[in-house]
């Protein structure tokens, strides 16, 4: 009997040991290798910075220090389905998925059953959060949001015939399809559509193809990314064809600014841009201290974002929440103030309220174009491929 | 009519660029056996080279000739620490070594470079394009395929006329009856890998002047592609791979020019599927290699 109460009062010691926790297990399953590892690498940069950032001030709310559990997913699916389990058995209370809205679907199962709330780096494909449940979260400005955005820029300056390249391949590379919906409402044509597939490597033949019109389309929208997009936009340049061309987030790199005169005439959305005093710019002075060198593209602060995300919901929750409480404080986070934009989840599915920048290309520089608002009637629902 | 002859170019400039790199494959492979998955990464090293010498403010004259030189060498390095100690052991065991040595480069590339992809200087004249008889060329296009038939020549003067290219047309043919006639197997094989790194180092520039920028993973498209053009030219065989090169850039091009744009999302296996159809007719490639030694049974 003794020995039983001295059992039963040591397990009670351990769980109360447990429940007030010193630290909060975050898992971030990521590709940091591979394809995706363009996105992932930046963004989980931002991520440390923001943990480190709230530890060295003694945690959350002061008390509650965030451990990162790191594993890399190698851009793969199934081995973010296993490094998620992985993360899931070492008792994680959140979960970062990779960038894309894909390998972020492949964890769906284990994230669903474990109620663990998850959130995807970069993702913005709006299906994400609603094929993955409740507890799958997104972290950037949806594709939808991002084409009703740049459409009703290039309508509103006078564009009326666009042209789409998409990639059935992804989620994120049919947002061109968004676009064609948004310019068809606000009443301009589609000219003509075209398929290419992700690592593709020349696109002359589309290029001629377009150059051939007659006339040219007023617009020429593609959500191709690196290393896709500085060969379309190129052999587009070469083929002769000089319409305003409008891309989307994942062409956020140095890449795009070194093209030279083929990028002129290039305008994308992105999640954020450095203006002055800004919480970003200040983000970007804090990133050139902690690593001795310029951010060079704006994922670095969409990782912050991620910290700052976790950290406002652990406030809401308290210290002791378990995953479900986490959860459910990450669902009513409103307005939370991140290096790019201020973060609401209250009231969406998952895929948060952000900020969406326009930025055009001009002589290798970055111009602000715009933080326009989107019409919210007009943003097309989320499609599922 | 002007769209068909545009697009031709296109074939032609593509076509060209997957011939250099299946050429670059077949050099070896008719030589050892070996089918070398880590062309690729030859092709990203010469890719860095083009992007640290932008970097260092190094002009493009000087960085084509040092790209050259690292992928050339790094073939020939490749060849001495990598497939040197596996020459004589299966076909299967040289593959799967050139896989590794893909993967551990990339990973190399990856952690001492960096994951994301880093943009290369280019000149601007590259960008532009010029008319021709009411063709506008690209002049990465014009590039592509003056610079494929200077490789053509270069190779074939090299194989039918010096004594090392000889060796290495004897070698292919049966390397036991040339050695036996004196020709030394490692300065063979190393010959092979250094035109095998020359080429990709070519292959190199041109892929990276259409895309401006170069990551770990830039190499595994193009050796895929080349892989298709060797196997669809006839392995082993020179200018099979140069026939399989040009036709699978044709294929490509047609279909993604005159498809339907219903049946544009299945071109690829379409394509894939034409490639089959080719090897079903000859199954041996295009132009398959005399040695080739295939038994039907």
């Amino acid at each position: 009997m003794k020995k039983t109460l001295l059992m039963s009062s040591m397990l009670a010691m351990a769980v109360t040991g447990s429940a007030h926790a010193e630290t909060l297990k975050v898992g971030v399953a990521t590709a940091q290798t591979g394809a995706l590892a363009h996105y992932d690498g930046p963004v989980v940069e931002g991520l440390r910075m923001g943990v480190d950032e709230i530890n060295a001030a003694g945690g959350i709310g002061g008390t509650l220090k965030i451990e990162l559990v790191e594993k890399d997913v190698r851009s793969d699916a199934a081995q973010t389905a296993i490094a998620t389990q992985e993360l899931v058995d070492a008792g994680v209370k959140v979960l970062i998925l990779p960038c894309d809205a894909d390998p972020s679907l492949a964890a769906i199962s284990i994230v669903g059953s474990a109620q663990v709330p998850a959130i995807s780096t970069c993702a913005s494909s709006p299906t994400l959060p609603m094929i993955g449940g409740d507890y799958m979260f997104a972290n950037f400005p949806g594709d939808n949001v991002q084409a009703t955005v740049s459409a009703q820029w290039a309508y509103d300056q006078g564009m009326e015939t666009a042209y789409i390249v998409y990639s059935p391949d992804t989620q994120y590379t049919s947002m061109p399809l968004y676009f064609a919906d948004v310019m068809e409402t606000l009443g301009g044509e589609v000219v003509g559509k075209d398929t290419y597939t992700l690592g593709q490597q020349d696109f002359s033949a589309i290029s001629t193809r377009i150059a051939n019109m007659d006339p040219q389309p007023d617009v020429v929208m593609t959500s191709a990314y690196e290393p896709d997009f500085p060969s379309f936009i190129k052999a587009l340049r070469a083929a002769g064809v000089t319409s305003q061309v409008i891309g989307s987030d994942g062409i956020d790199s140095p890449t795009t600014f070194s093209i030279g005169p083929a990028a002129d005439r290039l305008v994308f959305t992105t999640a954020g841009h450095p203006t002055e005093n800004s919480p970003m710019a200040e983000f970007n002075a804090k990133y050139k201290e902690t690593y001795g060198e310029e951010s060079q593209t704006v994922f670095n602060a969409i990782g912050y974002d991620l910290a700052k995300v976790i950290e406002a919901a652990s406030l809401a929750a308290g210290p002791d929440a378990n995953s479900q409480e986490l959860r459910d404080a990450i669902a009513n986070l409103e307005n939370v103030q991140g290096a790019t934009s201020l973060i609401t989840y209250k009231g969406t599915n998952g895929m948060p309220v952000r900020e969406v920048t326009l930025i055009g290309v001009m002589d290798g520089e970055r111009q602000l174009i715009g933080q326009p608002s989107p019409n919210p009637d007009i943003i097309p629902a989320p499609r599922m491929q | 009519m002007e769209l068909f002859l545009q697009q031709t170019v296109n074939a032609f400039a593509l076509g060209g660029t997957y011939a250099l790199l299946a050429l670059g494959l077949a050099v070896v492979f008719s030589i050892m056996g070996l089918i070398n998955f880590a062309h690729g990464e030859l092709m990203t090293i010469a890719g860095y080279v083009l992007m640290y010498c932008g970097l260092a403010g190094i002009s493009f004259v000087f960085a084509v000739p040092l790209a050259l030189l690292a992928s050339t060498f790094a073939a020939v390095l490749m060849e001495r620490v990598a497939f040197r100690p596996v020459r004589n052991s299966s076909g299967a065991t040289m593959l799967v070594t050139s896989f590794a040595v893909a993967m551990i480069l990339q990973v190399i590339f990856q952690n001492f470079i960096s994951v994301r992809s880093q943009p290369v200087l280019l000149p601007e004249a590259l960008s532009g394009s010029i008319t021709i008889g009411g063709l506008v060329i690209g002049v990465n296009k014009l590039v592509a395929i003056i610079s494929t038939v200077i490789m053509l020549i270069f190779l074939d003067r090299f194989l039918s006329k010096q004594k090392y290219g000889i060796a290495m047309r004897a070698a292919a043919e049966d390397f036991a009856v040339a050695r036996l006639m004196g020709i030394r197997a490692n300065t063979v094989i190393a010959g092979a890998f250094a035109i095998s790194g020359l080429l990709a180092g070519v292959a190199a520039i041109l892929w990276v002047s259409q895309r401006a920028s170069v990551d770990p993973l830039m190499g595994f498209t193009p050796v895929l592609k080349a892989f298709i053009a060797a196997i669809l030219g006839g392995l082993g065989s020179l200018r099979g791979a140069v026939a399989g090169g040009f036709l699978l850039g044709f294929i490509e091009i047609y279909l993604a020019a005159f498809l339907p744009p219903a049946l544009q999302e299945f071109r690829d296996p379409i394509g894939l599927g034409l490639v089959v159809l080719v090897l079903l007719m000859r199954p041996n490639g295009l132009l398959p290699a005399a040695s080739l030694k295939a038994e039907k049974v």
